[in-house]
């Protein structure tokens, strides 16, 4: 039995952990682990997150043993808050936003592509390992700071985005394997976050009630994520079910920095100013302190901020130059530019080309939040049948990019507007009390949380996978010559398929021949939540999205035997640690289970 | 003599007066100007200076840059531009003596109100220092508070290693 429950938010831009007492009384507490890290060279501190930043060291980049940590005297990398610094000075070694990848369907997760700058020479490393550094790292300091309970006798749960795919998701069990991680439990992000919720609010039951609908928002460095969780009511006792989740949204608050920051820029461009590297990241960073002061909405907020450049080299005050950011240009910006007001029939736009800002990557191409939202509540609705959008009556806020109170309450207006419309009552905050640090910890501390309630000490969202899953048949029509052979598509995974459970699909048999490996082209779908098992849909459309394809390979036999063909029919599963397993099964009750084919993902795209 | 005060003795003797004090120094095993005995010219230059203050003008320098502020001639420039510099600067600068140092005052009064002594013996003049009508004995059982004094109540310093102290900041080459 473990002692400590570890929950770790693997972020894009900051991971972080948090723990709790397995045996924790009625009230458990769950504690930020302070991780430390290189903050300059030689020196280590301990900070509340890990930046999700890797820097690959030359050779003779730095003075030797200036990169010791107390748990390895010689790391290959830098990970954390001074590989991002030194990023910054030289971004051709600097690992940025490696999870982004994990998710990506145009280039394998597994193989060596990051940095993508990185001049010739310099040993590049797969966002795979990148994120294995990070996991790693926090093992270690838990490790360092608990050698009598080390970390791989824990029991430990890893956030991800409720968007991820099971591929993206079988690559973070991979990266924690890898760190030599115990079997790990996988929870998505916005429940995390809901989690926290509950743990901070003793008396929650009293704030819903069965039939409510709380939308959580989770704006996070890198991703912005949608949940909704219904409230319902068995036996008395209250219920919550996730029932429906957005799509990946490769749009975050560090877009939103970033605008700001390439803003003044142009500002100071205009004034004759070219800044250099270093001098932008300072401008970034002053521009997010900025932000947050012009949009507290306290009525004692500054109606503008100077911005300061300092010079480069040894004159300091003979190269300043200053600049100023006012309260009305962050909020074009931001709020119109993110969050713009919006009708919630409006739908964001399509092309992928326009806010390309590293190759490779898909951002989000419309940057309004809003758009994004209010198609994902009409896709909520549609899903669970009803006319229009689906109204929440509860709102759950997450993200650090809210600690601009009035993004939060940018949101707040537009989703009040839409519901008043459609004649429902206003939207309730879920309010959490220390606001400032609870937006960046949420989802480790919920993680830990979740982990209590899987022993049984507190309630548990319902809601299994959060997508439906397909496999491509070909249909036995004559084909036509130049054009592929007609689809069908196979129910595998119905929506909702809870972990623990699994589903035999014993109507469809499929030969595999012996020795080669056999490839299944593979759907999924956010939308379609009412296919059963085994239910065929004739046409693929819009609403499936096709994912790389799953293969499986019957090794051949080694007994003599010359079996060639074996019929085997599909059964999918999910595992009590959240990941969801297809397998073939033969009529004598052989397994052979499908893996996810990362490598062809530039093909599938 | 703590180590802390020795550090600090030694930082500001050596930004003052650019020399360690003496008994520091012995106590540190060097010897103040020892007659070489004869020629080792070429030889680098042991440096006489205590690692750990230079160590905190490093990071000065490297938080803030508070060296090529004060090494700038700022005689020409308006007080504006000037206090544009310096806001910057000073938040930079702060932040790294509060990581690095525990600083008090000495005492935690109101400056410009009136603070009791112990009047049956002399202060203790490493922490308290009398202006103004100093009887003879010393002795006094009180006065007006006019500054609180610092006192160093922590120093967290990482380790230097193989890092070289007499280098303050690195000279910065950008390859194109």
């Amino acid at each position: 039995m473990s002692q400590f429950i570890i929950g770790i938010d693997l972020g894009t831009t900051n991971s972080a952990l948090a723990y709790t007492a397995t045996h924790a009384g009625d009230h458990p507490e769950v504690t930020l682990f302070r991780v430390p890290q290189l903050v300059n060279a030689g020196e280590v501190s301990e900070l509340d997150l890990l930046p999700s930043s890797l820097y690959v060291p030359g050779p003779k980049e730095f003075v030797d043993g200036a990169l010791a940590l107390p748990w390895n005297d010689r790391p290959a990398y830098i990970t954390g808050l001074f590989a991002w610094k030194r990023g910054v000075e030289n971004a051709s070694r600097l690992v940025n936003s490696a999870k982004s990848w994990l998710s990506n369907q145009s280039a394998d997760p597994t193989q060596p592509l990051l940095p993508l700058t990185a001049p010739e020479g310099v040993q590049k490393i797969s966002p795979l390992d990148a994120s294995t550094q990070y996991l790693q790292h926090l093992r270690a300091a838990w490790d360092q700071a608990h050698p009598d309970a080390t970390f791989k006798e824990q029991s430990v749960l890893i956030t991800v985005p409720a968007s991820f795919d099971a591929a993206a998701r079988e690559l973070t069990q991979r990266a924690a394997r890898q760190a030599g991680y115990p079997e790990a439990i996988v929870i998505e992000e916005p429940q995390a976050a809901f989690y926290a919720w509950i743990a901070r609010n003793p008396n929650w039951r009293e704030q819903v009630k069965p039939g409510d609908l709380i939308l959580v928002v989770d704006i996070g460095g890198g991703t912005t994520d949608f949940t909704l969780i219904a409230v319902t009511e068995s036996g008395g006792e209250l219920r919550l079910e996730r029932v429906a989740v957005g799509e990946h949204l490769l749009l975050g608050g560090d877009n939103m920095d970033l605008a700001v920051a390439r803003y003044a820029e142009q500002q100071f461009a205009q004034k004759g100013t070219k800044l250099d590297a270093i001098q932008f990241h300072s401008l970034w960073q002053q521009c997010r302190t900025a932000k947050e002061l012009l949009l507290s909405n306290e009525t004692s907020a500054p109606k503008e901020q100077p911005l300061t450049i300092l010079g480069r080299g040894t004159g300091l005050v003979g190269g300043t130059v200053r600049g100023k950011i006012t309260g009305k240009e962050i909020r074009n910006l931001l709020i119109d530019g993110f969050f713009p007001s919006v009708d919630p029939d409006a739908a964001p736009q399509r092309p992928r080309r326009a806010a390309l800002m590293e190759v490779g990557l898909d951002y989000a191409a419309d940057p309004a939040v809003t758009k994004h939202l209010a198609q994902f509540l009409r896709q909520a609705a549609a899903n669970a049948g009803a006319e229009g959008f689906a109204r929440p009556t509860h709102l759950l806020l997450n993200g650090g990019v809210l600690q601009a109170s009035a993004i939060e309450q940018r949101i707040f207006e537009i989703l009040n507007g839409w519901v008043q419309k459609a004649g429902t009552s206003p939207v309730v905050a879920l309010q959490n009390e220390s606001k400032q640090t609870d937006l960046m910890h949420a989802v480790a501390q919920g993680a830990a949380y979740y982990g209590l309630a899987r022993a049984g000490k507190g309630v548990r969202i319902r809601g299994g996978v959060p997508r439906s899953y397909y496999v491509g048949i070909e249909t036995s029509l004559p084909s036509v010559p130049g054009l592929p052979a007609p689809m069908k598509a196979l129910t595998v995974v119905p929506f909702g398929l809870e972990e623990g459970s699994k589903v035999e699909l014993p109507q469809r048999k499929f030969a595999l021949v012996v020795g080669e490996p056999a490839e299944f082209r593979f759907f999924s779908s956010l939308l379609r939540k009412n296919d059963a098992p085994g239910s065929l849909i004739e046409e693929i459309g819009e609403d499936l999205e096709e994912l790389s394809p799953i293969e499986v390979f019957l090794p051949p036999h080694t007994d003599g035997t010359r079996e060639e063909v074996v019929p085997v029919t599909l059964e999918s599963n999910v595992t009590e640690t959240g990941m969801l397993e297809l397998w073939c099964v033969s009529a004598d009750g052989r397994r052979w289970k499908l893996e996810y084919n990362v490598r062809e993902r530039a093909v599938a795209a | 003599m703590s180590r802390i005060a020795a550090a600090f003795r030694s930082f500001f003797s050596i930004l003052f007066s650019g020399a360690l004090p003496e008994d520091i120094a012995l106590k540190f095993g060097f010897t103040k100007a020892r007659p070489a005995p004869v020629a080792v010219a070429v030889e680098k230059p042991k440096l006489n200076m205590s690692d750990g203050a230079l160590q905190m003008l490093h990071i000065l320098q490297r938080d803030s840059r508070l060296i090529d502020f004060l090494m700038e001639d700022i005689t020409s420039y308006a007080d504006d531009q000037i206090g544009a510099a310096v806001r910057s600067l000073h938040a930079d600068c702060r932040a790294s003596l509060n990581r690095h140092l525990g600083l008090v005052p000495v005492i935690d009064g109101v400056e410009g109100t009136y603070q009791k002594l112990d009047g049956s013996k002399a202060p203790d003049p490493n922490r308290i220092k009398l202006i103004g009508n100093i009887p003879a004995s010393g002795k006094v059982p009180g006065g007006t508070l006019r500054h609180r004094g610092w006192a160093v109540s922590s120093v967290n310093l990482p380790p230097i290693g193989k890092q070289d102290p007499a280098i303050l900041a690195p000279a910065e080459l950008e390859v194109e």
